[in-house]
Order: structure tokens, then sequence, then C-alpha cells
């Protein structure tokens, strides 16, 4: 974990609201693994937004880091007018990061929303160590599809979902996934979206492993203030940024 | 020139890290050295573990946050043998914040850790609990009674930490200073709340949370400008400070020290920059020491 002053590379808007920025960091790029995140400093000096926000380190390539985003409020805003040779001030490599190793069997990977980003090098990495992967993503619409192309490179089978059926199974990622469940003989899953999804997933009951990578809004993002506590299955509190973001889904009250 | 005295403790330099914004030091100390620190005022303990508040615990207003952690903390048990060995291993002084729900409490924790600790810090203004915290702490003759107790009890110097959620918060100062406190701290979060227009509901689970960063600064400058007129036992100024000029701006209006929150999630390398600038100004101004400027306000 360092405090870095870090060149934006390129900053460019890759669907409706979705831009992708990267950077170069030979630190980061070295250091990170699949789940890790990062906390930017949006602006120096600024009172608002006040916070550094946290984002997923989607994917390195030689030595930049990518980080994918959605723009919601002010912070993301602002960033995404960021051009090239802007500086900011990014702390990480944060967080655990997902299990990877060889499994015996099929692996699924289940994304919605931005939670769609970190899984793409998790994807890679499950493959370098040779296994089947299954990727279940989720969108709202046909126009907000992203990262598809990079899926498709590296998924075994993609599997599409849109809320309004533009493309893909029409209706909500967890219900297709569910499907497949009976049909494939998975050994593990990974998942990362908006909570609902995640309760729903949680709610399936899986008779295998599943791990996933949650939300809190947080401060320091290193486990200091403790404002991004959730309860573990034995009111045992856990710190997202710092015990997580990854965590087995049956230890955490979801 | 930046080393200061409270009650006979030597702090190097003038700047705490603020309970509840530093951990046990442990996370942050993986990114910067905690040498830098003149003290540390470690997070909040309470007699027994408690889990906290439920979620959302936190949201961003304009110039601050807003948060409702609720004492989260692992007790003074684990407090005392895991945290505070790692914590003995810096040369900066340790505070303990502690936090009772009953007079009893206070003075439990008092004695348990009073031997072992360099000052503590009476937390009588915790909002994000329901009893003990700021119910004790807006009222000053309970300010008076559990001071005076834990002072009966205690190894080390005590300060107590004041609400700022009062009238006239001069009248808490005094009943601390009358009840024997070595010294007080202000001040903790300003209660506030903030409403989500989309989905019409509070950005905090409990409704309320305190506020604290940048938008609190003037309200605390007034606070320890006032209190330093009212009582004689040091203070140590806090809420808001983002840089060194803020600093400056607490030992004027008559602050002994100054405590560091909200800044530590934005920039970590804070301690140190605004120990440079505090070094700097008093070069430029031709002070000698961080002491001259206490209280050094002209009017
Ligand atoms: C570990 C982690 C990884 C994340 N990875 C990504 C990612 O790869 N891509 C992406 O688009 N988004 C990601 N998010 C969500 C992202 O942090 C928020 O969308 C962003 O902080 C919103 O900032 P804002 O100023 O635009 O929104 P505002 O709503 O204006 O922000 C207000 C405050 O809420 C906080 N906040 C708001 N939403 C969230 C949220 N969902 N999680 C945590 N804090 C939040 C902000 O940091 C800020 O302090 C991640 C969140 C976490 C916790
Ligand atoms: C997340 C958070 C947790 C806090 N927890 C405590 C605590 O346990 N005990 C305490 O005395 N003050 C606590 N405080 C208050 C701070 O110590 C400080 O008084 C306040 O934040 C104002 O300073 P600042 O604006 O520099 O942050 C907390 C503040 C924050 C932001
Ligand atoms: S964000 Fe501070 S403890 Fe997790």
């Amino acid at each position: 974990m360092k405090l870095l002053d870090v060149e934006i590379v390129e900053n460019k808007m890759i669907a409706n609201g979705i831009y992708l920025l990267s950077f170069e960091s030979e630190y980061l790029a070295k250091a990170f693994k699949p789940g890790n995140f990062v906390n930017i400093l949006i602006e120096k000096n600024s009172i608002y937004p006040l916070l550094r926000r946290p984002f997923s380190i989607s994917f390195v390539k030689e030595n930049k880091v990518f980080i994918g985003y959605k723009v919601v409020g002010i912070g993301t805003q602002i960033l995404s007018q960021k051009k090239k040779g802007d500086t900011l001030n990014v702390l990480g490599p944060l967080g655990n990061s997902f299990l990877v190793e060889r499994f015996d069997g099929k692996v699924a990977v289940v994304g919605g929303g931005v939670g769609i980003f970190p899984l793409l090098s998790l994807c890679h990495e499950l493959k370098k160590v040779g296994n089947e992967v299954d990727v279940f993503l989720g969108f709202r619409s046909k126009s907000d599809l992203f990262f598809v192309d990079e899926f498709e490179k590296v998924a075994d089978n993609l599997f599409i979902s849109t809320d309004d059926g533009s493309i893909g199974f029409k209706g909500n990622t967890v219900e297709f996934f569910k499907t497949k469940v009976g049909e494939e003989n998975y050994r593990v899953a990974f998942s990362c979206g908006p909570k609902p999804m995640l309760s729903a997933i949680k709610s399936l009951n899986l008779p295998f492993k599943c791990y996933v990578s949650l939300e809190e809004k947080m401060a320091c993002g290193i486990g200091a203030c403790l404002c991004c506590s959730i309860k573990g299955k034995e009111d045992n509190m856990l710190h997202v940024c710092s015990d997580g973001p990854v965590f087995d889904i049956m230890e955490v009250d979801i | 020139m930046l080393e200061v005295e409270i009650s006979g403790v030597k702090f190097k330099n003038p700047i705490i890290a603020a309970s509840g914004t530093f951990g046990f030091g442990r996370e942050f100390s993986k990114l910067i050295d905690l040498n830098l620190f003149g003290g540390i005022s470690t997070k909040g303990i309470t007699l027994k573990k408690r889990t906290g508040n439920p979620q959302p615990r936190l949201c961003e207003v304009y110039g601050g946050i807003i948060n409702s952690v609720g004492l989260e903390n692992p007790g003074v048990e684990a407090f005392l043998n895991e945290e505070l060995p790692f914590l003995r291993r810096f040369d900066t002084k340790i505070i303990a914040n502690i936090n009772g729900f009953s007079k009893e409490e206070f003075v439990e924790l008092a004695k348990i850790v009073s031997p072992l600790v360099d000052m503590l810090e009476v937390n009588l203004s915790c909002p994000n609990v329901k009893e003990g915290g700021m119910v004790f702490g807006k009222d000053p003759d309970k300010v008076y009674e559990i001071t005076k107790e834990v002072k009966k009890v205690s190894a080390c110097p005590v300060i107590v930490k004041l609400t700022p959620n009062v009238t006239d918060i001069t009248e808490l100062a005094k009943a601390a200073e009358k009840a024997g406190a070595d010294a007080i701290s202000l001040i903790n979060t300003i209660s506030a709340m903030a409403i989500d227009i989309e989905t019409r509901r509070p950005l905090i689970k409990m409704v309320t949370g305190g506020l604290s960063g940048p938008a609190i600064k003037p309200i605390a400058i007034r606070m320890v400008y006032e209190c330093f007129q009212k009582v004689k036992i040091p203070i140590i100024g806090m809420g808001g400070i983002m840089s060194y000029k803020d600093a400056i701006e607490f030992f004027l209006a008559g602050a002994t020290a100054i405590q560091i929150g909200t800044v530590n999630f934005v920039n970590p390398n804070a301690v140190s920059e605004i120990q440079k600038g505090i070094e700097n100004y008093l070069k430029n101004h031709g002070f000698e020491s961080v002491k001259d400027l206490i209280g050094n306000i002209i009017i």
C-alpha cells in the first residue's frame, strides 16, 4: 500500500455514463491482485468532494492500471472530466483479493452493473491457472453494455442478461444463473454487483462456495475509521475495506 | 520549538491524532511514520466490546462528513493486550479515549487503563450512542461528577472531551476544571443530518450523526476562544483542521495542542505537512515556540 501521484494516460467514455480511466504505475501494476481497490483523491484541497473515492482496479496491462467507473455523483462527475496529463493522488492497492487457484470443476463468475469491473482481471487469472469459466453479466439495457468483447475473449461461455430484454436473456442475471446451476457442475462462484443481487445469490443456497465483493461507504479505506463495518455471521464486525472487499458469502450478513 | 507540555506530559510536537479517526495506529503505520505525531488518541474504548451502529454509518456533505460509528471497539481487554503494546513501540504519547455508560464504568476504565497510558481522554461527548457520551456531557453537573470520580482513581493526567452540542460550552469547561481535569479537548462532532431527496430517507441509518471536517472549524475556533477566556487548564483544540493554517488559528484562539481527525482520511501525510507548516510560520513570524502563539490573538 502506497500513496502515489499518478498521471492520467486516458479517460474515455466506453458506454452510457461509463468511463475507463488509465494511469501509469509500475508499483500498482505489480502489486495488484484481482479484487483489490484504490482510494482516489479526485481533487486536491477540495472540500466538496472531500473524501477519497474507492474504485476497483479493473485490470492492468504492462505498467498501466485501468479503472472502470460509472458517473453517479459529484466525485465521479469531476473524475469524468479529467484529461490525459492531469494528476490524481491514489492510495492502494487496498483490500483483499479473490481466491485464484485451479478448481476441480467449472467456475461461475456473476457480475451486475459496475460490479462487472473487478471481474475481468479475475477471469484472466482464473483462466491462466487452467479453469473453465462461465461468465454471467447483467446490464439494464443494450445501450449500457461494456467490456463484453473483453469477456468474450476470456470466458468459455458468456451469458448476457438485460432488465429490458433488449439483448440476451430478459430479466435479472441471478435468475438466469440459477437455471445454469441446475445444469452445470460448478465448483465455485465469484460475484460482484448491487446488494440486492448478492442477497439473491445468497438465497440460492448454492451447493458450492461463493465469494462476493462488497461495497460500503468508506472514509479511510484502510481499517481505521470503522465506517464500512458489516456484521459477520457470528455478530462479529468485519470491515469491507480491510477484511474485504471479498468475502465468503456465508460469512457475511447480506 | 514545537514542544508543548500538558500537566507534566511532554509532547514533542502539538499534533495529536484525533480519536476514532486513527484506529489504534496500526492501520496508518503501514503508510506513515507514527513517530511524527506528538500524541495519538486511540479509538474510543468501552469496558465491553461493542459492535456499533448499523449501516449506513457515513455520508458526505458540503465540507464535511457525518458519521454514526457508535463506538464500535474491541473492548478494554483487547485494547490492553493487543493494541497498546503495538502503539508503545513508537515515540509518541498515548492517550486512551474512554467511554462509559455510567459513572461507574468510567471509573472502572480509568482504574484499569490509566497506569498504562500517558493520558486519559474522558469522552463525555459521543453523539452516536443512546446512553452515556453526550447525554452526560451536556450536563455540567454530570461532567463535574464524572470528572471528579475519574480523577480520584486515575494514575495519569485526565483530559475531558467536550461536546459542542450545547448552548454554552464554557459551562462544561468550567465544570471540568472545577472537578480537577488536567485539560479539556474540544470539539467533538456536531449533531447533524442529511436526507437523500430521491429515496426521501436519511443518509445515516440512525437518522442523525456527528458532523466533522472543514465545515465545523469556525464553530470549533469560537468554542476554543470562549473556553480560553473562562478556564486556566490547557485546551486541546480540534474540528476541521486540514492544514497548518487551520492549526495556527486554533493556537491563536487558545489551544495548547491540536488534534487532527477527518483530514487523515483525505491526506494521510497531513501530520508532516502541518508540522512543517507550523515550523515555517513560527520562523517567518519571529516566534520561538508554539507556546508563544497560544491565545495570542489580537482583538
Ligand atoms: C471497494 C469498492 C470498489 C468499488 N469499485 C467501483 C468500480 O470499480 N467502479 C465504479 O463505478 N464504482 C465502484 N465503487 C463505487 C464507487 O466508490 C462510488 O460509485 C463512488 O464513490 C461514488 O462517488 P460520487 O462522488 O460520484 O458519488 P456521491 O454519491 O456524490 O458520493 C457521496 C459519498 O458516498 C460515497 N459512495 C457513494 N457510493 C458509494 C459506493 N457504492 N460505495 C462506496 N462509497 C460510495 C462516496 O465515496 C462519497 O463519499 C466501488 C466501491 C467500493 C467500496
Ligand atoms: C469516524 C469518526 C469516529 C470518531 N470516533 C470518536 C471516538 O471514538 N471518540 C471520540 O472522542 N471522538 C471521536 N470522533 C471525533 C473526533 O475525534 C473529532 O473530535 C472530530 O472528528 C472533529 O475533528 P475533525 O474535524 O478534525 O475530524 C470521531 C470522528 C469521526 C469522523
Ligand atoms: S473505510 Fe475506514 S474502516 Fe473501512
